[in-house]
Parts: C-alpha cells; sequence; structure tokens
C-alpha cells in the first residue's frame, strides 16, 4: 500500500497505488433540491449504453429515494455496517477508510450484490422517513423526509474497483480522469464489482466480463456533456472539472461550487476514494442523516444553498445547469447575466439572472377572442 | 469448517480409500506415458495405463486477492503423450456443480501451467516471472456446458428471462445479417474487441501465456483442446496441449496445476494450487 493525500479527509491515507492524478480531472455538480426522480437520465443512459445482451439489468445511472431506496439492495447501508462506526473531528477524518479496513488477503473492504440485489430498482421509491403523525406540521427539516439521489460512477480519485482488479484492467486516464474497464483484457472476476462501494460496476452474465459507467468520454472528448446530463429535464447536473483545493479557481463553475462556496459535496467521502461527483445536499432532510451521507460540511452547504436567493453569483451559477450541452469550463457573471465560457474565454452560452416576465392576458383584445390556457 | 468444505474432505478420503489398484501410481513426477493417440475422452481406457500422480494442492496466498480458506485438497493427475501432444487428465472432488457464470456465481476451472522453455532454470511457479514466462492451458466449466452445446446467448443463460427489444434486432436490420452483426458488437464491446473470454465458446480450453501474478494474456491462438465430464464425486478434465519444445525421455520438465470451485467463490487468484511438480517422459516400452 502506498500512502496518498485525499483532500476529502483532510489526511493522507493507504491505497493500493502511489498518487497519480490526471492532468484533468472530470467532475459532475448534482443538485439534489432540483431531482424529481423521472428517471430520464436513467433512460438516457440505457438506451445509449446499456441495451445489449447481458446488459439488461443494469443501470449505470440510477435514481433511488433515500432514505428507503438502494440500487443494488442495502448498498450502502451494509458497507456501513461493515466499516461500523466511525467520526469525523471538526473537517477531518481519522476513521478508517474501505482500503484501510480491507480484511486480510483483499485490497478493498466491500461486499458482492447477488442477482436478487438487483431485482428492485425502485424499491422505496418516494416512501418517506416516517409516518405523518396527528397534528404535524411542515418545517423545515421536514419531519418526515425523503429525497431523490440520482447516481452515476464516481470517476474516483481513488477508485476502489481500479484497486482491487488483480490484472490491472480497470484504469484512469490520464487525460481526463474518468475509469474505464478495459474490456479487452477483462476477464470477468468480479473483484471490482466487489470492491466499488457505490457499486457501479456490473457483471455482464453473457459475455463474462465486468462493465461500468464511461462518462460518455465520445462525448466529453467532444467536449459535451454525457448523456444523463443533458437529458435531465430537472436541470440538476452540471459536467466538468474538478482541481485540488490549492488549485482551486473561483471562475470554474465546479471549483467555484466546491471549493470556493463548499455548496457541493462528495458522496460517502469516508469510504476514501474522493469520489468526484458532487452534490448539493437536500435542504430539508434532518442534519444527521446528511452528515452520514455527505460529511460534515453538509449543515454549512444546506446553509449556504439556502443564501443563493441573496448571492447573485452562487445564485447565478445555479442558472447553467442544464442550459447548454457543452461542457462549460469557465464562468463568471456580467450585470444581470452569467456567462458559461470556454477556456479561452469564448462565449458558450449567456443565461439571464432572472427570466423575463411575460404576463399572457385571459383575452386577445386585437382579434377579440378568449385565449385557451394550454401549452 | 463451511458444509461443502467438509463434505470435499470426506469425500477426497473416501474417493483415495477406493483408490482402483489397477491404476499405476507414480509417486515423485507427473510421468508422461508415450502412446499411438492421446484420448480425448476422460473415461478413455487408455488412461488406465498411465500413473496416476497425486498433486497436493495449496491456497493461493501469495498475492491479494488471497484464497485463506483451503478448499479442494488434492487433485489426480495422469499424462499421455502422441504426435507431439502431451493430454493431461485431472480428477479431482468438487460437490456441486457450477458452470454458469452470473452476478456473484463462479464457475469451476482448472488449469496446468508448464515453463515456456524447457530446461534447467524455472520460472517462479505462482504465474511465472518477468523474462522466464509460463504457458498455461485453463479449462472453465462454463465453457464447456456452451460447448456442448449449451450455448452462451442471453437466453441460455437466463432461460425464462423475457426481453421486450434490442436495438439490434429492429425490423429494419435483416435477420443474421452482417449489418445487423455489426450494430449488436456495438453493444457487446469484449465481444467487439475479440476479448476470448466473452464467447461465443466452442472450445472449453484457453491457452494464456505469463510472466508473473497478474500478467495472464491470450496466447496469440488456442492450439490446446480439452474435454470435461462430470463425474458422481467432482470432475474429471482432459487438456490435450502441444509437447513442450525440447521435452523428451531423456530431459525433464516441470507443470503445475491450479483448481477453483465456483461455489466457493474462487475465481482468478482465488485459487489452490500446487508448486511445480516434476515432468517426466516414460520410455516407449
Amino acid at each position: 500500500m502506498a500512502r496518498v493525500y485525499n483532500w476529502q479527509l483532510g489526511r493522507e491515507m493507504s491505497y493500493w497505488y502511489p498518487e497519480d492524478r490526471p492532468k484533468k480531472q472530470f467532475a459532475a455538480v448534482f443538485d439534489i433540491n432540483k431531482c424529481i426522480a423521472c428517471q430520464t437520465c436513467t433512460l438516457a443512459c440505457k438506451t445509449t449504453w446499456t441495451s445489449g445482451k447481458g446488459q439488461e439489468y443494469m443501470l449505470w445511472n440510477n435514481v433511488e429515494t433515500k432514505p428507503y431506496g438502494f440500487y443494488p439492495l442495502a448498498w450502502d447501508l451494509k458497507l456501513l455496517q461493515m466499516l461500523g462506526a466511525q467520526d469525523w473531528k471538526g473537517g477531518a477524518y481519522p476513521g478508517e477508510t474501505l482500503f484501510e479496513s480491507a480484511p486480510a488477503g483483499q485490497r478493498v473492504m466491500g461486499w458482492r450484490p447477488e442477482e436478487r440485489d438487483y431485482s428492485y430498482p425502485n424499491v422505496g421509491e418516494d416512501d418517506c422517513a416516517g409516518r405523518i403523525e396527528n397534528g404535524a406540521g411542515l418545517a423545515v427539516p421536514h419531519l418526515t423526509w425523503f429525497f431523490y439521489l440520482a447516481r452515476i460512477c464516481n470517476h474516483c480519485t481513488y477508485p476502489a474497483c481500479l484497486a482491487a482488479c488483480p490484472r490491472g484492467s480497470i484504469y484512469k486516464r490520464p487525460e481526463d480522469g474518468i475509469v474505464l474497464v478495459d474490456q479487452g483484457r477483462c476477464r470477468g472476476y468480479q473483484e471490482c464489482v466487489q470492491a466499488c462501494p457505490y457499486k457501479k460496476v456490473f457483471f455482464n452474465p453473457m459475455t463474462g466480463t465486468s462493465e461500468k459507467c464511461i462518462a460518455c468520454f465520445p462525448k466529453i472528448e467532444q467536449g459535451l456533456q454525457p448523456q444523463c446530463f443533458v437529458n435531465c429535464i430537472g436541470k440538476i447536473r452540471m459536467a466538468g472539472w474538478v482541481s485540488k483545493p490549492e488549485d482551486a479557481r473561483a471562475d470554474n463553475p465546479i471549483d467555484y461550487l466546491v471549493h470556493v462556496k463548499k455548496v457541493a459535496l462528495p458522496l460517502f467521502p469516508q469510504f476514501g476514494l474522493e469520489p468526484n461527483v458532487y452534490y448539493i445536499p437536500p435542504v430539508h432532510a434532518p442534519a444527521s442523516f446528511l452528515h452520514q451521507m455527505f460529511g460534515p460540511g453538509a449543515e454549512k452547504a444546506v446553509e449556504t444553498y439556502r443564501s443563493a436567493v441573496d448571492d447573485p453569483d452562487l445564485g447565478g451559477l445555479m442558472g447553467l445547469f442544464g442550459c447548454t450541452e457543452k461542457v462549460v469550463p469557465r464562468w463568471k457573471r456580467s450585470g444581470d447575466s452569467i456567462l458559461g465560457l470556454e477556456e479561452n474565454g469564448d462565449e458558450i452560452v449567456r443565461v439571464p439572472m432572472r427570466e423575463p416576465v411575460f404576463i399572457r392576458q385571459a383575452f386577445d383584445q386585437k382579434y377579440q377572442i378568449a385565449r385557451t390556457n394550454c401549452p | 469448517m463451511r458444509p461443502n468444505l467438509l463434505l470435499t474432505i470426506l469425500v477426497a478420503a473416501a474417493l483415495g480409500g477406493c483408490q482402483k489398484s489397477k491404476v499405476p501410481v507414480s509417486t515423485f513426477e507427473v510421468m508422461v506415458v508415450p502412446a499411438a493417440t492421446v484420448p480425448e475422452s476422460p473415461t478413455d481406457a487408455a488412461w488406465d495405463k498411465a500413473p496416476e500422480y497425486l498433486a497436493k494442492l495449496i491456497p493461493q496466498d501469495l498475492v491479494e486477492p488471497r484464497l485463506l480458506v483451503p478448499s479442494t485438497p488434492e487433485v489426480r493427475v495422469r499424462a499421455i503423450a502422441a504426435g507431439g501432444e502431451v493430454a493431461f487428465r485431472l480428477e479431482w472432488v468438487d460437490s456441486t456443480q457450477n458452470d454458469l457464470a452470473r452476478p456473484a456465481e463462479f464457475v469451476d476451472a482448472c488449469a496446468i501451467q508448464l515453463p515456456a522453455q524447457v530446461g534447467p532454470d524455472v520460472p517462479a511457479p505462482q504465474m511465472g516471472e518477468t523474462g522466464m514466462g509460463v504457458e498455461i492451458a485453463y479449462w472453465n466449466a462454463g465453457w464447456q456446458a456452451s460447448a456442448n452445446g449449451r450455448g452462451d446467448d442471453i437466453q441460455d443463460v437466463y432461460p425464462n428471462a423475457a426481453v421486450d427489444h434490442y436495438p439490434f434486432q429492429a425490423a429494419s436490420l435483416p435477420k443474421d445479417s452482417p449489418e445487423q452483426a455489426a450494430m449488436a458488437a456495438r453493444y457487446s464491446p469484449a465481444r467487439a474487441l475479440g476479448n476470448s473470454v466473452s464467447g461465443p465458446h466452442s472450445s472449453s480450453v484457453q491457452d494464456l501465456i505469463a510472466e508473473g501474478p497478474g500478467t495472464i494474456t491470450p496466447a496469440d491462438q488456442t492450439t490446446s483442446r480439452g474435454r470435461g465430464e462430470r463425474t458422481e464425486l467432482g470432475w474429471v478434465v482432459v487438456i490435450t496441449r502441444r509437447l513442450p519444445q525440447g521435452f523428451s525421455e531423456s530431459t525433464r520438465d516441470q507443470v503445475a496445476f491450479a483448481v477453483w470451485q465456483g461455489a466457493q467463490e474462487e475465481v482468478g487468484p482465488r485459487k489452490m494450487r500446487t508448486g511445480w511438480v516434476p515432468l517426466a517422459m516414460k520410455e516407449a516400452s
């Protein structure tokens, strides 16, 4: 095991390979507050990549309801139970990661889902965390709650799948940090399936190889966002590039949300993989649950997000989500507009801070006719 | 102790006690017997003339992921050579038949390994080492089932599967046309890349080369053949490969064996294996 630095944990940790960060790291921000679990992202991915034989059960992208939704079944609960109670101290995590708690003879602590664990992708959908008792009122955080968690591969800085593969069939691309299974080399040992805590590697029973989300790399190579991003009707997603904290740039939209405003947080950072999909936590869920899922910055992130209405930069940047198919590496606010920019400053898209309001009169004076109120 | 493991040990003991006396035994080496032809079938009577070597298996516990709980205790080996080929017959006890790889399910398998070069310096027994490679012939129970006619399409893996539609089965694509095959390949990247693991499988054996743990790579082509059959107690498998160049009655070589029990979640490095076992050729009588 090598010693590597994991900024999400605020410390060095053990990993199977030495630290070797890519030139750029693919990353994403998902705003949970905007997700309605329409599963359009799921279908966009399914129809693009996993319509083949042996891929029937695979959902490289899925949306599950928390706290009672899982795909595969109990993926997070099982691992949290295996890891045992761990603590954060301030912003740092002195607890054990999945690499540091690996059992004898294994590279990563993990578990391998069985077929039936994949059989209920909609389990727990829209199930509340509790009953609505007599006299319950509406308060924030909600007394009873649920939220939708959209999940893809996190294209981790320290991928457990990559560490676990005994024959080096999984690699992290140096140019963009995307993690891929070499389909020409994989022999289907399923070690990666066992090791990935997010359960985003899947065994194809027809070809006998394991497959995973590829971050739509053919699109990324053309400067375009992946299918699950551009098909999101809730516009909850933004793809881009995340830097190390010390290299963060305020004009990089992902860096701004992750490092400057700290409003977007990694999923289960305590696992130690430095995952690169960052979530804006839901404002209505209890802090203790968010703390477990997103780390100690969750409460502050919610507070910051709720203040976005008074923050023209943060509030404006949220308007860039889902407004262009292109990856937006730079941004700036100009008056009442938010500009999405190329690396060289060329404008990709311009979004108004406030959409203009038009009031459509119910009666058309010109034609002397009542308008029907349909789209 | 797991019930399957206990059963395996008990049955192995029984098998050892019931060994047919007519089969000669080789104590210190795998003795290759020359013959007119190599028997393809594990039940061929010709095997009765080949001495049997009892190869003790140990868990692979040198590289992660390691096998920490021993399973198959031994494999019984016989060998016959003819026409530039050598056939190894491997027989071991395995109470469960596992020939279908699915999520969290693994197949039974075995392998023979020889140094890439016959000579006094042998590679490390565990998959060889850099500059001193090994040749491996790997037999897989799932591939055997496919080769026997089960097939390895999705309906063969899941006979009751009901699938609405695959894009490559659109009406606009003529059935079994090159256009349809090309589109199907786009949805099966392992097959599109020619990964021989991914099938379809007409042979139960794959030839591999390696220069250390984690380095196994398919040989340029698989020339070895295999045939495995289920017995009352486990498996008996014949793997036939080319005779190592330079191996004769006047030289010695080495051979190693490995066995995987799918029911014990053994796959890849999680296996029972031997070290090098001396390999000798009996002089033609």
